[in-house]
Parts: structure tokens; sequence; C-alpha cells
């Protein structure tokens, strides 16, 4: 795929995550605070969840862009990787808007197994998503096919950098899914 | 909002137009059961009323965590000590149930005080209710017996027993949650 049209597209994902974000912001406590059932995560929590999981890509991507970046020229194609190119495909909903396929969450992202989640999660995402457009914006120089980045599955599956950036972006996307059923009290 | 116009009005008499000041200074935070609203370490930033939920105030000690206090539905919250000395807090403050918080940062509140005399008053008069049960509660816990502890607990926070886990209340009445239960059974 031609690189600067993919950093185009997750950055314009990233710009509508924020903005709606900022929406959720203005909305009452009692609605973020609200559950389906007990045990399950309610909004700050999805959010904070967020916070843990992409925190670590963006912190790899930081580092390898930071450090390694210059290594490389320009490369205008971005060739996924298998597993880098599976991971984000299966985060995409099914044709008629269902999850496809749930997994468990490693307890490391879990919230109210970590330090729980508040107001200050969506705050913290927002300048989360920043960060991705920051580390975007430095990308188009480098070469995203040669540089790797630690994946949140374990330190043993590295992604190409192009997938560091789609995989966390099409993660939140589907959890975005799951707040707006939240904030509706739908099912 | 109503809630911090309600209970500042417990102490003082505000205007309209007292209040079109005031309101603006408060916003709604909210914690999900299990979260800090104040690290031991960190300044706290605001000063609280509790809109719904119960937290605890506690300091860790001898790896564990000691009990000193908890709040809930309209009371006060936050920890007071960091929030006015603008150093770092030596208590934790732990939501111990999804929580929604009412709070003012610190100079909007110094703010508020200065400009408006109704505020400085109910900011006197909070620290006196303040002081007051420090001093009834020192009192407690140096001259009452375990039983008469738990007594003064249960006429003073019934509900407190239903809202808070037993190891918690026995931190916060000095004894082991072996003689809490025990008192427990004996009273009920």
């Amino acid at each position: 795929m031609d690189v600067n049209t993919m950093i185009d597209e997750l950055i314009m994902a990233l710009r509508k995550q924020i903005a709606r974000t900022k929406e959720i912001q203005q909305m009452p406590a009692e609605l973020l605070l609200k559950r389906q059932a007990a045990g399950q995560w309610n909004t700050l929590e999805v959010f904070e969840h967020m916070n843990l999981s992409s925190g670590v890509y963006a912190r790899g991507l930081a580092k390898v862009l930071a450090g390694k970046a210059d290594r490389h020229p320009a490369n205008a194609e971005f060739k996924p990787g298998i597993i880098g190119d599976f991971s984000t495909r299966s985060m995409l909903p099914e044709a008629d808007g269902r999850i496809a396929w749930r997994m468990k969450t490693l307890r490391m992202f879990d919230p109210p197994k970590q330090h729980g989640a508040s107001s200050d999660s969506l705050t913290r995402f927002i300048a989360l998503c920043e960060e991705f457009i920051r580390l975007l914006e430095s990308a188009r120089t480098t070469d995203l096919n040669r540089l790797k980045v630690v994946s949140s599955l374990g330190p043993i599956i590295r992604f190409k950098a192009g997938d560091a950036f789609r995989f966390p972006i099409a993660h939140q996307q589907r959890h975005f899914l799951q707040i707006e059923r939240l904030l509706q009290g739908a099912s | 909002m109503d809630l911090v116009r309600r209970t500042i009005e417990r102490y003082v008499n505000l205007t309209d137009a007292d209040w079109t000041r005031i309101g603006p200074c408060w916003r709604e935070y909210a914690f999900s059961k299990g979260t800090q609203v104040c690290a031991v370490g960190q300044v706290e930033q605001r000063f609280y009323i509790v809109q719904q939920g119960v937290q605890r105030l506690s300091f860790p000690h001898d790896g564990q965590d000691v009990c000193v206090g908890f709040s809930y539905d309209g009371s006060w919250c936050g920890e007071y000590a960091s929030f006015i000395s603008r150093k770092p807090a030596r208590f934790e403050v732990l939501a111990m149930t999804d929580t929604v918080l009412l709070g003012i940062g610190y100079d909007d509140l110094q703010r508020l005080y200065k400009e408006l005399p109704a505020m400085e008053r109910f900011g006197r008069l909070i620290v006196e209710e303040l002081l007051q049960g420090r001093a009834t509660r020192e009192i407690e816990m140096m001259s009452l017996s375990a039983e008469e502890r738990y007594d003064r607990l249960h006429a003073r926070s019934p509900h407190l027993l239903q809202l808070v886990p037993q190891k918690d209340i026995a931190s916060y009445l000095r004894m082991t949650p072996e003689t809490f239960s025990r008192l427990r059974k004996r009273r009920s």
C-alpha cells in the first residue's frame, strides 16, 4: 500500500477518535460509569484499556523513530507483515457491524486489575492520539518496512513499524464500537 | 452542581450573584471502582464533594494500608493537607465503588475565598468542622475499648458497615479483622 495514503487515513481516523472523545468528555459522569453487567467494563475502563495497550506501540514507535529512522531512506510502499496484517484485520468488525472473534484481555491491559480508570483516562487518551499523529507525520521520511517494534502480544512478536501504527488504531476503532454501545445502553 | 450549592448553603447563605461565580469553578470527575483519586507522593489538585460512591483515606505502613477514614454521598473527599500545603500527599484516596466527585482546583478556591466573604466564612467553618471530627476521633482511639469503638461507629455511621469491606473498617477502628468479626457477630 502507498505509505502517504496509509498515513493520511490513519491520521484521519485518529482525528475522528479525538473529536468523539472530546464529546464524550462532556457527558455526565454517571453515564461514563455505567456497566452493562457487573464485572464488565464501563466507558472509562475501555479508554484506559486503550491507553494501556496502545501505549506499548506509541512508546516503541517513538523509540525507533527517534533512534533508527535516519538509517533507512523513505519508502513509498508499505507491505504489511503476516502477523501484523492478520492482527489488524481481525480488529475490523464484520460486514453487519458485529464484532468478530472476541479475545480475552491480558491482565496487564485490564484496567480493573491494574490501576483503574477515571475522567483522566479520556484526557490521556486524547494526548496519546495526538502523539500517534506526531509520530505518523515524522514517519513519512523513513521506511516503515524496515523498522520493527515490539508488539503488545509479547516481546517475541515484533511488528513492522507500519503495522505498529495500523494495529493499535484499528484496535481503538473496535473499542469505539463498544463505547457507542455502552453510551446508548443497548445490549 | 446543585449538590455543591446545597452543600455550601449548609454553612453560609449564597446570593444568586455569588453562585454565578462559584458554580463554574466546579467540575464532575468520575472514578471507576479501585481507582486512586489521589496517590501517595502526588500533590492533591482538587477539593471534592462526593456525589456518588464510597472512598477510603489510608496511608501505607509496614506493608499494609492503615485506614483513617471514609467519605460518601455529600461528604468531603480528597487529601486535604496536600491540597492546602501543595506538598506531596501522605495519604492515598481510593474509590471503593464507582465514584462521582465534584471538584474545585486550588487556585479557583483561593480566588473565591479572596473575592467572596461568604466563601471565606465557608472555608473557615468546614475546617472547624474537620478539626472537631479529628479531636473526637483522637479521643475515641486513645481512650475507648475496641468494643466501645465498634459501638460508636455503628451508632454514627451504620450504613458504612454495608458499604465497605470489613478489613478496612477493622483497620479504621484499629482492631484486627478477627476482633471486628467477633464484635459484629455479638451485636447482630
